[in-house]
């Protein structure tokens, strides 16, 4: 279907007079053949050239060396690009830019409009390919009305109007939330076993890969690894020294074969995992009553409980009483989106909040700082109600400080230091002060003196995210909101904020309120977990209380972490275990006992 | 504020004139806005006002939304009737106060503007309210293709229109996430005179600028990948089709406009004043 013939691929950035200032390879002889009908996953970092490989496919770029043909079609056949582009159609990253009509039917009928098909058939293609993709009853509404997972749904559907013979889907679910991602997954599945049409997705979550007939790991325009799933990533080390992961359980499962637990290192999910273990248990003759009857009842973890306003005296602190939201009030289009929330926040914690998207978490972190006015309620920063007359909300905003999800869209100046003083100097600040705190802030991030006069626009996606935290430190903030700080960044990326963030945390005593779709982030770093669910604060606890809940979090369209959701699995089985571990160590101490 | 405007918004019912070919609709407008300018008298603005009233009779658009979408022109209304009462000096003298000098020409003439602007945007609007963007669109491309031999790019204005209709939405969220973004920085935009309002629009717009190229750019790749080639070859899933209501319209349309020509001679022969 697809064969690339070391093709060779070169990014040249030129200056004004046409001089080349910077050759980039993105694809150095890579050579790539994929069958028929085949499930192929592209895994790399961000810059590997996985994204530059999917548009050779799709003949948007074509090799500079080297040859590609898709079904047989060489890609430097330009008289032919439109059969190339039909046969292998193109699923974008973002599901806003790649929808070109105001209606979903519509917009499913561009490419066989395109095309040429007669009006009878492009009917009957519309019909089907919505069909697939489980969205026939939102034909006739407006995109701008569905969510992610249901807009890449769409553009799936319009790729399959085409009636391709494959699709490439270049990081379909980097920006949709865990249920959007889930549905968007099933889809390409369900596509492939059924409709057998091959699939070539391009991805940097490992846990969407376990699923593919085959892996291809890309390092810098090379293809470093290739093969079934169990064979790359029995590759750990390998893996790691290129930034990127293996899925949970099969680091897990090489923990405990660490640990001495015989047990195979290549399991690719949770309840694979878990019946290996289960079968070993029963192999090795250990009956689950000996392992249960070794169980010891752990130690009851302390609930958190709000501090009395007593115990806050004279201590920095934001405190919600009876706070609600409700939007279009009085309007057919009421809707509430904060019911009744009462949280006390301190200087000095780390907070993670999670819901569901629409859940009215964003909602509530941005009546924080002011930006939205609760519709009843009070809030109070430091003993004082912001909602009172001549409240400067200035200052509260210097104090709060807000990263929003994908912050280096509102970058603007023409230099990194031009941006991070924007806070400073709206603050009114004297220019020794907005200069110290601008330098200051630039180097807590980790960037390095270079990058002063740098065109925030020209760096890299992980150093712009450090611009625009380090915008906000600049103005000294004791609070800092981050919503969703690790979007779309590669493992490697998002590991390195986050220790950033924690660091941060921990040496200036930052109190940080952190917004994310990833259970496993907050579970590392946060010491307490507002759960917000249908405007309502479900739980207000430490995250080790609130992930014993796996059932109910799953039920309101939430993810648990990684190792709650395997030990909870291990309690289905019949076995007791700790339900408030969630850390791998833990666990794997956990298991060992069952051995001795 | 930009969420009160309802002029240039579709606002769905079932009527006949919904169901109407989006080319009729063009047309009518066009041939209503045409009426208008024919002859400044009481004879051709009632009948213009008739048609109109008719009109919105058909198309089920409640009275109130449509004045409700007259708001933001309102002030303009307003202004020229104003302008035309202060300044018209021939006609008989009502009122003398020098400077204020007021007219019997003057208050006709200021009726006869304020109606004849108050016809032309609720006219204009009508089209809006009963056609569906894309179907206007469509409307446009198969309506002026006839533009073609004159080399105009008919077909990639409306594709233009329509994308342009697809992004109002999404670029509107991202302008308050911008706005929301900056306030969160201590951002302030209606501080100080004018010059330093526009400097505060800095940080608004060039990111906004930023993501609109961007988001153009994935679009044009998208379409690209999706065999985009422009408008030759091109079919559709509903293709325009007229139907026996269509013909009817346009009967009615003519019948419209021959009367109002019509007024105009018996005006001009028998110099009737009104």
């Amino acid at each position: 279907m697809i064969k690339a013939k070391n093709i060779t691929f070169e990014y040249i950035r030129r200056d004004e007079n046409g001089n080349v200032l910077e050759i980039e390879t993105a694809l150095d002889k890579v050579n790539v053949t994929i069958k028929k009908g085949e499930f192929v996953a592209i895994l790399g970092h961000n810059g590997s050239g996985k994204s530059t490989f999917a548009k050779h496919v799709n003949a948007i770029f074509s090799p500079g060396e080297g040859e590609m043909y898709v079904d047989d079609i060489n890609t430097h056949d330009l008289d032919r690009l439109f059969e190339i582009r039909q046969r292998a159609g193109m699923v974008f990253q973002n599901p806003d830019n790649q929808i070109i009509s105001s209606v979903v039917e519509e917009d499913v009928a561009f490419g066989p409009e395109n095309l040429g098909v007669p009006t009878e058939e492009i009917k009957n293609r519309v019909d089907d390919a919505l069909g697939y993709v489980n969205m026939e009853h939102r034909r006739l509404d407006n995109p701008s009305k569905l969510s992610g997972g249901q807009k890449q749904r769409v553009a799936i559907a319009g790729v399959l109007a085409m009636e391709p013979k494959c699709i490439v889907l270049d990081e379909p679910t980097a920006m949709l939330d865990p249920k959007g991602r889930e549905d968007v997954i099933k889809t390409i599945k369900w596509l492939n076993e059924n409709k057998g049409i091959t699939i070539l997705l391009i991805t940097h979550n490992m846990e969407e890969t376990v699923s593919a007939d085959r892996i291809i790991v890309m390092d810098k325009g090379r293809v470093v690894l290739s093969g079934a799933p169990r064979e790359v990533y029995s590759n750990v080390g390998k893996l790691k020294s290129i930034g990127l992961d293996v899925p949970f359980a099969t680091r897990m499962a090489n923990e405990l074969a660490d640990a001495g637990i015989p047990v195979e290192r290549t399991v690719l999910d949770n309840e694979e995992l878990v019946n290996t273990l289960d079968k070993l248990i029963l192999s090795m003759g250990i009956s689950k009553d000996k392992v249960n009857s070794r169980f010891e009842k752990p130690k009851e973890v302390k609930p958190y409980v709000s501090p009395t306003i007593n115990e806050i005296d004279g201590k920095s602190s934001i405190i919600l009483d009876h706070v609600q939201y409700v939007y279009g009030k009085g309007t057919i289009y009421e809707k509430k989106a904060v019911v009744d929330a009462n949280l006390t926040i301190t200087k000095g914690e780390f907070i993670g909040v999670v819901g569901h998207t629409g859940s009215g978490k964003s909602t509530l972190i941005q009546m924080l700082n002011g930006l939205l006015k609760p519709t009843s309620g009070a809030i109070y920063f430091n003993g004082q109600d912001i909602s009172e007359e001549g409240y400067s909300l200035k200052f509260l905003r210097s104090k709060v400080g807000m990263s929003f999800q994908y912050p280096e869209h509102q970058l603007f100046a023409n230099t990194v230091v031009e941006d991070v003083a924007f806070g400073p100097k709206n603050l009114g600040w004297d220019n020794l002060k907005v200069d110290s705190n601008t330098f200051k802030a630039i180097k807590a991030v980790g960037l390095s003196d270079e990058c002063y006069d740098m065109s925030p626009l020209e760096m890299s996606g992980g150093q712009k995210r450090r611009v625009c935290l380090a915008g906000v430190l600049a103005m000294e903030p004791d609070y800092i909101i981050l919503d969703e700080p690790t979007a779309g960044l590669d493992p490697k990326g998002r590991d390195d904020i986050l220790e950033l963030i924690d660091s941060i945390h921990k040496e200036r005593g930052i109190t940080v309120i952190l917004v994310s779709h990833s259970m496993d982030d907050v579970a590392r770093y946060a010491d307490r977990l507002i759960v917000v669910n249908d405007g309502v604060i479900e739980y207000n606890d430490v995250p080790k209380r609130v992930f014993q809940n796996v059932d109910k979090l799953k039920s309101m369209g939430l993810d648990v972490p990684n190792v709650s959701d395997f030990m909870s699995r291990l309690a289905k089985l019949g076995y007791k275990t700790n339900p408030y571990i969630l850390d791998v160590n833990e666990a794997v101490d956990c298991i060992k006992k069952w051995f001795i | 504020m930009i969420r009160d405007i309802t002029i240039g918004q579709y606002y769905g019912t079932d009527s006949v004139i919904h169901k109407l070919d989006p080319r009729v609709k063009l047309l009518a407008t066009f041939v209503f806005i045409i009426s208008l300018f024919i002859k400044r008298s009481v004879l051709t603005y009632s009948g213009a006002t008739l048609f109109l009233i008719i009109v919105i009779m058909l198309s089920k658009v409640p009275i109130r939304y449509i004045l409700k979408g007259l708001k933001p022109v309102f002030l303009l209304l307003v202004f020229t009737c104003v302008m035309n009462l202060l300044f018209t000096r021939t006609g008989t003298v009502i009122i003398d106060k020098k400077p204020l000098i007021i007219t019997t020409e003057g208050i006709k003439s200021a009726l006869f503007l304020g109606i004849r602007l108050a016809e032309l945007v609720i006219g204009s609007s009508i089209l809006t309210y009963t056609t569906k963007p894309a179907e206007l669109t469509d409307g446009i491309e198969r309506g002026f293709k006839f533009l073609n031999a004159f080399k105009v790019p008919v077909h990639e204005f409306a594709m233009m229109m329509s994308i342009a209709l697809r992004f109002i939405p999404i670029l509107t969220e991202e302008l308050d996430r911008i706005m929301k973004a900056q306030e969160a920085r201590c951002a302030t935009f209606n501080e100080g005179n004018v010059i330093k309002r526009a400097k505060a629009m800095a940080p608004i717009l060039i990111p906004l600028l930023v993501a609109a190229i961007k988001r153009a750019n994935d679009l044009a790749l998208a379409m690209e990948a999706r065999c985009y080639r422009g408008g030759d070859g091109r079919t559709k899933l509903y293709p325009l089709k007229y139907s026996a209501r269509d013909g009817v319209g346009y009967m009615v349309l003519l019948l419209y406009f021959a009367l109002m020509i019509g007024i105009r001679v018996v005006i001009a022969k028998f110099k009737i004043g009104i």
